[in-house]
């Protein structure tokens, strides 16, 4: 007889959705993000995402139907995954890179943890710094944007870590996503475009996000180039991975806290190590390893933020 | 002769001193970067815990066991120190690969794990058949990780290139590589244990 | 001796060069006895405990008997001994004050003797704060501090991953990966992240 007492593991979400509804919705928010990347680099980027979403959900098939699971591809997570690993690669890199990445992702991101729901580091970024780790020449190497003959050029944040930063972006510049970069980190607009419908149809809160991009900002304003409180918030703020990650990774509810109270201290962590290694450290950017050291902390962050059963002592 | 064998026979995989007892990570880590190193630094290691086994069971019922702790490694970085020279001397390139590894096999935890689990409480043959399983034990880790890994990082075995245009991906020749290929390899070797 | 310098070696231990995730010292305990909090935490406690009485001990032990006696070539072994003793001390205080814990940590406290997060941060503190066999300014408080906090770093990498493990027990876990190879695999992925830490200037 079929055991009746389900035990279901967190986030029980208490909507009348379903979560693959929700899936489908993020994935719908984060369609004008990759329109904005393939307007910007050109059909490599198209070619990028279509090989990195097709990976993604064939590694997932694969794994599952050899481990004789439930095959769960049309949920949407691992078209979710497909996407922001493609988002957070350059636009020119290999074929097999998006396809290794997204295997990766999927087997090691999530899979051996048992599947959705069970994971506990953002599979995209585990795709994402694997590739990092292991070919890092391809994930360095990046394009001037709306120049489809490839001719490269370096993040805004490398030319700042390597001091070689001159007045060459105006913030309307970054905001519309004219600088080198990876896919879908670059265009602003489309992002915030994506994140606010996602807050507005309460599918993501705005403690997390919030507190992440506000804390690099403070950080990065008090800890300025030029001497204390002179640093350039903006800059930093529409650079780089941050509000990608902010909006779209560190809001995963799987791989984040339970209580507001817990996401808002894992969004000053996320924050203050981000701009940590943007200020200090030997990368010029740090959202992928904040997001993912965050995401060891949730554990610990959920077991000290439990809200007290009422007539416990 | 038949309980000899067991001893020796338990060190290689039911109790394999990396995959299944967790001991004698520092060095696996450091060392499996590629096949030659592996082995070099699996002999070496045997023959510590070959004379430390030994020498322990020897002396085991005169230790007093508020000092044994100390007292062990006094013996072992004996042998340590044995095996050093040896190489030194007859073995210049090894020593030269094996660097810093050698004289810190006293430090690895299988030469005071099985001291401390086995050979303190043990007869002098069976302990020498429990340090040489072990040792044989550690060094095949040795060799099947570091295999994996010396293709994937570095697309060579044994120094010699296999594929060519393969791009080899860094991480492994990295320790968090060394890591993501133990835990897939043990898990692999649990899948084959319950299929069987 | 100033006070930045303490936060740098506060920020570098328990961190940047967190001992566990960056310099993968001290591995064997880690994986192994992090599969819950509590005794995850009382092993920190203890290798908390042996890291900053050996950095004391083995500071002077460097300071007067190896440096003036042009010994340092006997710098491993005479840190090992003296790890190895006061290892044998907290194995008998343990055994006395809690046999059940005793019993759980099993090999892994005498463990501690060859637990090279240990005799690493003693060799770490001869290196860096001595210069050509001169202890520098405040060297005795730097060792000491260094090796209270690779203890605290030593922690908090014990602490981040007893939480991840403790909630997985909750999963439904491939039973193949189940405890020791997902215990790799995290600890993998851990150290992947800690990368982002590589290349730090103050």
């Amino acid at each position: 007889m079929k055991n009746k007492l389900i035990v279901n593991f967190s986030p029980h979400l208490h909507k009348d959705e379903s979560v693959s509804k929700i899936m489908w919705m993020v994935v719908l928010s984060l369609l004008p993000v990759g329109a904005a990347g393939v307007f910007i680099f050109g059909l490599s980027a198209l070619r990028v995402i279509l090989l990195g979403v097709v990976s993604a959900v064939a590694a997932e098939g694969i794994l599952q139907g050899i481990t004789k699971r439930k095959i769960t591809v049309f949920d949407g997570s691992a078209i979710i995954t497909g996407l922001l690993l493609a988002y957070n690669l350059p636009p020119k890199v290999p074929f097999w890179f998006p396809i290794i990445g997204s295997f990766f992702a999927i087997a090691i991101g999530k899979q051996i943890f048992g599947g959705l729901g069970q994971n506990i580091f953002n599979p995209a970024l585990v795709g994402r710094v694997f590739l990092m780790a292991s070919w890092p020449k391809y994930m360095t190497t990046f394009i001037a944007p709306q120049n489809y003959d490839a001719v490269t050029s370096a993040t805004p944040l490398a030319l700042l870590k390597e001091g070689k930063l001159l007045e060459k972006f105006s913030y309307l510049d970054l905001f519309l996503g004219k600088r080198g970069g990876c896919i879908g980190e670059v265009c602003i607009l489309a992002l915030i475009l994506g994140a606010v419908f996602l807050l507005l149809k309460g599918y993501i809160s705005w403690h997390i996000p919030v507190t992440y991009i506000a804390t690099t900002g403070v950080f990065a304003y008090i800890f300025g180039l030029k001497g204390l409180f002179t640093g350039d918030w903006l800059f930093h703020i529409l650079t780089g991975g941050l509000i990608l990650g902010a909006f779209f990774m560190a809001t995963d509810y799987v791989t984040s806290p339970l209580t507001r109270k817990g996401q808002i201290i894992f969004g000053i962590g996320c924050g203050l190590i981000t701009a940590i290694i943007r200020l200090w450290g030997g990368y010029p950017e740090g959202a992928s390893y904040a997001i993912l050291m965050m995401n060891a902390a949730t554990p610990i962050i959920d077991r000290f933020t439990r809200n007290r059963i009422y007539g416990a002592r | 002769m038949k309980k000899y064998f067991q001893e020796f026979f338990k060190g290689i995989i039911r109790e394999n001193p990396t995959f299944v007892l967790v001991l004698g990570l520092c060095p696996t880590l450091a060392v499996s970067l590629s096949v030659i190193n592996g082995i070099g630094m699996g002999i070496a290691a045997t023959f510590v815990l070959l004379g430390s086994n030994v020498i322990i069971s020897l002396i085991r019922n005169i230790v007093p066991d508020r000092i044994r702790i100390p007292c062990f490694i006094v013996v072992i970085a004996t042998f340590v120190t044995i095996v050093e020279m040896t190489m030194k001397a007859y073995s210049p390139v090894l020593d030269r690969a094996l660097g810093i590894y050698v004289p810190l096999i006293v430090v690895n935890c299988i030469v005071l794990g099985r001291a401390e689990a086995y050979a303190q409480k043990a007869a002098v043959l069976n302990s020498f058949f429990d340090g040489l399983g072990m040792g044989i034990g550690f060094t095949l880790a040795l060799i099947l990780i570091s295999a994996i890994r010396e293709f994937l990082g570095a697309g060579k075995i044994l120094g010699h290139t296999l594929i060519k245009g393969f791009t080899p991906a860094f991480m492994f020749s990295m320790p968090s590589g060394a890591l993501l290929v133990i835990g897939l390899l043990l898990g692999f070797f649990n899948l084959l244990k319950e299929r069987k | 001796m100033d006070a930045a310098q303490f936060l740098t070696i506060f920020i570098s231990a328990v961190f940047i060069w967190n001992v566990i995730l960056s310099r993968f010292l001290g591995l064997c305990s880690f994986i192994a006895i992090s599969k819950e909090t509590k005794p995850a935490l009382a092993m920190s406690l203890a290798v908390m405990f042996v890291t900053t009485m050996s950095s004391l001990i083995t500071w002077f032990i460097y300071r007067f008997l190896l440096i003036p006696f042009n010994l340092t070539y006997l710098r491993t072994i005479s840190f090992i001994l003296v790890i190895a003793t006061f290892v044998q001390f907290v194995e008998m205080v343990i055994r006395k004050i809690s046999p059940p814990m005793y019993r759980f940590f099993g090999i892994y406290l005498p463990l501690i003797t060859v637990n090279c997060a240990v005799l690493g941060v003693a060799v770490l503190n001869s290196d860096m704060f001595f210069v050509n066999g001169q202890p520098v300014e405040g060297s005795f408080w730097y060792s000491l501090f260094q090796g209270v906090c690779v203890g605290l770093g030593y922690t908090l990498a014990m602490l981040l991953m007893s939480g991840i493990r403790e909630r997985l027990e909750l999963c439904a876990v491939p039973k193949s990966v189940k405890d020791f190879p997902l215990g790799f695999i995290i600890a993998s992925i851990m150290s992947l992240s800690f990368l982002g830490f590589n290349g730090f200037r103050f």
